[in-house]
């Protein structure tokens, strides 16, 4: 007992004389004006760009961030409620570049832009700091994108392949699904060595409430962090958000793991950047956007990136999403960020509403990386689906006038219905890559031409179901020697047979 | 276009400059004459302000304030005195001081738009903070 009394006061001796007692040496300024987020400050002429501010008020510290350095004033962003400051209160510089907690702690968590829980679980376990802006990372860390993300989305998988390091943008108007893409890609990274971060930029809470809701039934929180800037946060916790959600994916790039980030949605991002950059004074340009506002975009999906094995082999795969005006794509933000990405999933309002869900429209979808970033299987049976697809888009345009058409003409409208009957797919059921290859072989060596186009969707689900009983060894070859060779074409062949043996609304 | 009230004072600054007093004396009036003319004179009190602040640029003469528990002594003035003339490399210091008996011990200097912060209070905050970590 007296040993560890001893030891304590020895400690707390020690503790005293070791501390050296220094009168910093710190920036102060005043607040002279204050509204709508915004502060303007006297003072502070050493303030640095974008570095944090601390506000006394009468309750207690509010953080900012320095945006505008002007000849004698400096305009800053309040992180916080701004109503507690009032005109005249001191400003402080602290030094630093605007930070947020990261580490394994926030896997699993709902945080707020500033890295504070949001789900009452208690206080984030960080192990490091990072900083909200960085610079990406150069040409000669990076390497060519060429490991597949698997999404679970057969249209997507298929056609338009995402790879790990990508930046793939989802495009559509209002309520089509463009959320729904995104979260049935995080759902389908369980067990795919992938972490997930999901950015929520002014998004409805209830929303978000049910996305994390339907994200823990699915297991999928075990990988994944929710960033969220709701509807009714200030315009600068809405700024940031990507930037910090970004932060908290560089930890694991380091550590030369993958992460999946969705920024959803950026159009609501440029707005509050807007907002902002007006409030701050700043020249308005086209649609009142400021100036940089296409460098707020790409500064922050080139941080998304493959890093080579020498730098660690890890990934940011961003998925950006941009909600468009009764489906506009020429409009400003949308114009710039298709610019930036390396390819869009266009939905369309046409195929939603007439029951293709998803609704990507397979035309305008286009992914840059392409089958480089799909497994060799996937690659053999989707480059011929690819082909399908464009045929009877063609043919299908044409082939509402007549009714008169030759065998071949007929014969890829009927393949192409079935086609579109495959890409059908429900919300968060995504399809594992070995099922995929699997119907996608029957569809393109026409073991499917026989089955009504009414009962395709039976037909497939009729056909995993029998996959995963009589063909589970085919499965898993594929699933791990991801490719195929003769004898495995057989052997699927000969399964799909046997199943159809089985199926009483074949068409004789 | 708009004269700002530091354009003003700067003119006004650079109109005096060199000046015996009795010429100062005419370029205000005149200056006060032309500031009527103008409908500027309600902001001469700004622009005061602004003049003192551009003749302490201009005359490397620094404004401090120093708050303490029970005041200095002048050798402790004279000390401070050098010591934020060196800081500041101003050429003259006007220090105003002031007793604050919140901050326990040592002082606190603030001088344009810095602070050194020497009291004991802060430091025993930050021993505090320490002994938690």
């Amino acid at each position: 007992m007296s040993t560890t009394k001893d030891f304590i006061v020895e400690q707390l001796k020690e503790q005293i004389a070791d501390f050296k007692a220094s009168a910093k040496r710190e920036t102060v300024g005043r607040v002279i004006e204050i509204g709508d987020g915004i502060a303007r400050i006297e003072g502070i002429s050493e303030a640095m760009m974008s570095e944090m501010l601390e506000f006394k008020t009468a309750k207690g510290a509010i953080y900012g961030v320095a945006l505008n350095l002007e000849e004698e004033r400096v305009g800053a962003i309040i992180l916080g409620d701004y109503l507690a400051i009032k005109e005249g209160d001191e400003v402080k510089c602290l030094n630093r570049i605007l930070e947020v907690p990261v580490g394994n702690g926030v896997i699993g968590r709902v945080l707020d832009p500033l890295g504070a829980p949001l789900d009452g679980k208690g206080e984030i376990q960080a192990d490091k700091f990072y900083p909200v802006e960085k610079i990406a990372p150069g040409v000669i860390t990076r390497e060519m994108v060429k490991q597949p993300v698997q999404t679970g989305i057969k249209a997507i998988d298929a056609i338009i392949p995402i790879g790990r390091g990508q930046r793939e943008l989802i495009i559509g108007d209002r309520q089509i699904g463009k959320s729904a893409i995104a979260i049935d890609a995080i759902i389908n990274q369980k067990g795919q060595n992938m972490k997930c971060i999901y950015v929520a930029i002014g998004q409805k809470e209830s929303k978000v409430a049910g996305i994390v809701a339907k994200l823990e039934q699915a297991g999928a929180m075990e990988y994944t962090t929710v960033v969220l800037a709701g509807a009714s946060d200030p315009a600068s916790l809405l700024y940031i958000a990507p930037y910090a959600g970004c932060a908290m994916a560089e930890y694991f790039l380091d550590k030369g793991e993958d992460v999946l980030i969705v920024y959803d949605d950026l159009s609501k991002h440029a707005v509050a950047y807007r907002e902002i950059s007006l409030l701050l004074k700043r020249p308005p340009g086209r649609e009142a956007y400021p100036g940089d506002v296409f460098y707020l975009h790409s500064r922050l999906l080139e941080r998304a990136c493959k890093l080579s094995k020498e730098f660690g082999g890890g990934s940011i795969t961003a998925l950006p999403i941009i909600e468009t005006q009764s489906g506009d794509m020429s409009a400003y933000i949308p114009t710039n960020v298709i610019s930036i990405t390396d390819g869009q999933i266009y939905l369309m309002p046409e195929l939603f509403y007439q029951g293709n869900r998803p609704a990507v429209d397979a035309g305008l979808s286009v992914s840059r990386v392409g089958s480089a970033a799909q497994i060799k299987a996937m690659k053999k049976v989707a480059g011929k689906m690819k082909l399908e697809a464009a045929q009877f888009r063609e043919l299908a345009a044409f082939a509402q006038f007549g009714s008169d058409l030759d065998k071949d003409t007929k014969a890829k409208l009927e393949r192409g219905k079935r086609l579109q009957e495959i890409f059908k797919q429900g919300q968060y059921s995504p399809v594992p890559v070995a099922n995929q290859v699997l119907v996608f072989f029957a569809l393109i060596n026409g073991l499917v031409d026989d089955v009504p186009v009414e009962k395709v969707s039976d037909f497939e689900a009729g056909l995993y179901k029998y996959a995963a009983t009589s063909g589970a060894k085919i499965l898993k070859e594929i699933a791990e020697k991801k490719e195929l060779n003769d004898k495995l074409e057989a052997e699927m062949k000969s399964l799909i047979n046997d199943y159809k043996g089985g199926l009483e609304y074949l068409i004789k | 276009m708009k004269i700002t009230v530091k354009q003003l004072a700067l003119s006004l600054y650079e109109s005096v400059e060199g000046k015996t007093p009795s010429q100062a004396k005419q370029v205000i009036g005149e200056f006060v004459a032309l500031l009527a003319k103008k409908n500027l004179l309600a902001r001469a009190d700004k622009i005061i302000l602004e003049f003192t602040k551009i003749w302490h640029i201009k005359h490397g003469i620094v404004e401090a304030q120093v708050a303490s528990v029970n005041g200095l002594n002048k050798t402790e003035v004279k000390l401070l005195k050098d010591y934020i003339a060196k800081i500041s490399r101003a050429k003259e210091v006007l220090l105003s001081e002031e007793i604050s008996a919140g901050i326990l011990g040592g002082v606190i200097i603030k001088y344009e738009d810095k602070i050194l912060d020497g009291s004991l209070k802060t430091q025993i905050n930050e021993l505090k903070n320490k002994m938690i970590k």
